[in-house]
Parts: structure tokens; C-alpha cells; sequence
């Protein structure tokens, strides 16, 4: 199955676009997704100061509350990678 | 109307302290306190020429107003209560937040200004990329959202 993410703060690095799709075994879930970014990460991107995203990051659902890591994804389902926030 | 909350897309339009003051303006209030940071020129020893603010709109709407109605249930309900946060590429000097509180006391405006800022800093998902004089950026570390319990 595939999922889209959408990239916010320094986990635009990772795309050109603002998503990213992402292919996983069917019924993964949000640690799955960590997992796959930890991979894609050190292999592309391991210069680019993200090797802590995967395990800092939280997840927004489409209805944008936080979603935790046993969160099953349904296929062509649109979540949110939210790296560590700091307006103001 | 005693609340007003908004993203600013800055490279369209500017954060306006005028704007503020006249929404809080009212003949109840005994106190006006307001808030107003902007993007500086150092950073950690880098000098910075400019700051990206990337957020999630619809959330950050959400968190804006759930922190404000929190602190209005927490210091004073009739508090009136305007925030806007900066979008975009923020030159040195760009009004990056203002918070503007309206009320009854000098106590409840003071603590209703600070409790907002520091909620916005840990609740709302905003991020900041800084534009160093050097040419290079960088997105700056931040507060977690992952639930606390999962990060080992």
C-alpha cells in the first residue's frame, strides 16, 4: 500500500515537492513509517542533519491531532510529519 | 467579538500593532499589555539575515484558539485577545508574533500575554528556517509533539 505525506519544517528536505509517498507492507502502522524514514534518511540524507527526525517527529492524522505509533494506515491515506515545533 | 487569531502570509501583508491595539480597545479594559517579537539579527554567534516560518494552517488555527480560550477561562473570561503569527520569509525587524490582551487588571493582561506565548512556542506547529549572512540555512530544533511516553 502506499501513504502520502505531507512535509512540514525540516522534513522538507526530503522532497521537492511538500509530500511524500511512501510504499508499506499492508495494515503498517505510524512505527512502520518511522522505520522506513530511518532508512531513507541515512541512505539519502545522512548529511543533512535529519538522523533524529525519525524518532522525534509526531504524526497528525488527516483530522490533525496526533495520531501514536500503533495508528493503523488505511492505503492512499494523507498524513502529517510534524518535526519538533518552535514559533514565536 | 473578543478573540481574533491568524497566520499572516508576511511576503502579502504585515503583522500591524495598530491593527491590535484597536481590536483590544475597549472602555472595560483598566490594562493593555502586548507583545511583540521579531525576527533578530544573531543567532547562537550567526548572524541572521532572515527567518522562513513554514506551518501547518489548519492546526495552527486550531492551537490558537484553544490557547486562548484556555487562558480566558484561566485569568479573566472577558479578556479580549488578539494573535498573528507570522508565514513566509521574515526579514530582520518583520514582526514574527504579536500578542495583544485586553483587560480588567495590569495582573491578568501580563499573565494572559506570556501564558500564550509560551503555549504557541509548545502547542502550534510552527517551524522557523534561519537565513545566515553566509548564504547557508538552517531549520532550527524545536519542541516535540511525539507523544512522551513512546520516546525511549
Amino acid at each position: 500500500m502506499e501513504i502520502q505525506l505531507k512535509l512540514y519544517g525540516s522534513s522538507k528536505i526530503l522532497s521537492d515537492k511538500d509530500t511524500l509517498n511512501i510504499q508499506l507492507p499492508n495494515n503498517s502502522n505510524i512505527e512502520k513509517v518511522r522505520d522506513i524514514l530511518t532508512k531513507i534518511i541515512s541512505e539519502k540524507y545522512s548529511k543533512s542533519n535529519l538522523e533524529n527526525l525519525p524518532k522525534t517527529a509526531a504524526f497528525f492524522s488527516e483530522k490533525d491531532v496526533v495520531v501514536n505509533d500503533n495508528y493503523k494506515l488505511k492505503d492512499k491515506e494523507s498524513i502529517s510529519i510534524i518535526p519538533p515545533i518552535g514559533g514565536g | 467579538m473578543n478573540l481574533h487569531t491568524a497566520l499572516v502570509k508576511i511576503e502579502k501583508e504585515k503583522i500591524s500593532s495598530e491593527k491590535a491595539k484597536k481590536f483590544i480597545s475597549s472602555e472595560k479594559n483598566g490594562a493593555e499589555s502586548i507583545f511583540i517579537g521579531r525576527v533578530r539579527n544573531e543567532n547562537s554567534g550567526k548572524k541572521v539575515t532572515a527567518v522562513t516560518y513554514d506551518a501547518h494552517d489548519q492546526a495552527v488555527i486550531k492551537s490558537f484558539q484553544s490557547i486562548c480560550n484556555d487562558a480566558k477561562n484561566k485569568f479573566d473570561k472577558n479578556a479580549k485577545i488578539f494573535l498573528e503569527h507570522a508565514k513566509g520569509y521574515a526579514p530582520v525587524g518583520e514582526i514574527s508574533i504579536l500578542i495583544a490582551v485586553g483587560s480588567g487588571h495590569r495582573d491578568e493582561a501580563f499573565k494572559i500575554c506570556r501564558y500564550i506565548l509560551e503555549e504557541v512556542k509548545h502547542q502550534s506547529p510552527i517551524w522557523k528556517k534561519e537565513h545566515y549572512i553566509d548564504g547557508k540555512e538552517e531549520w532550527l530544533p524545536g519542541y516535540s509533539l511525539r507523544p512522551k511516553e513512546e520516546i525511549k
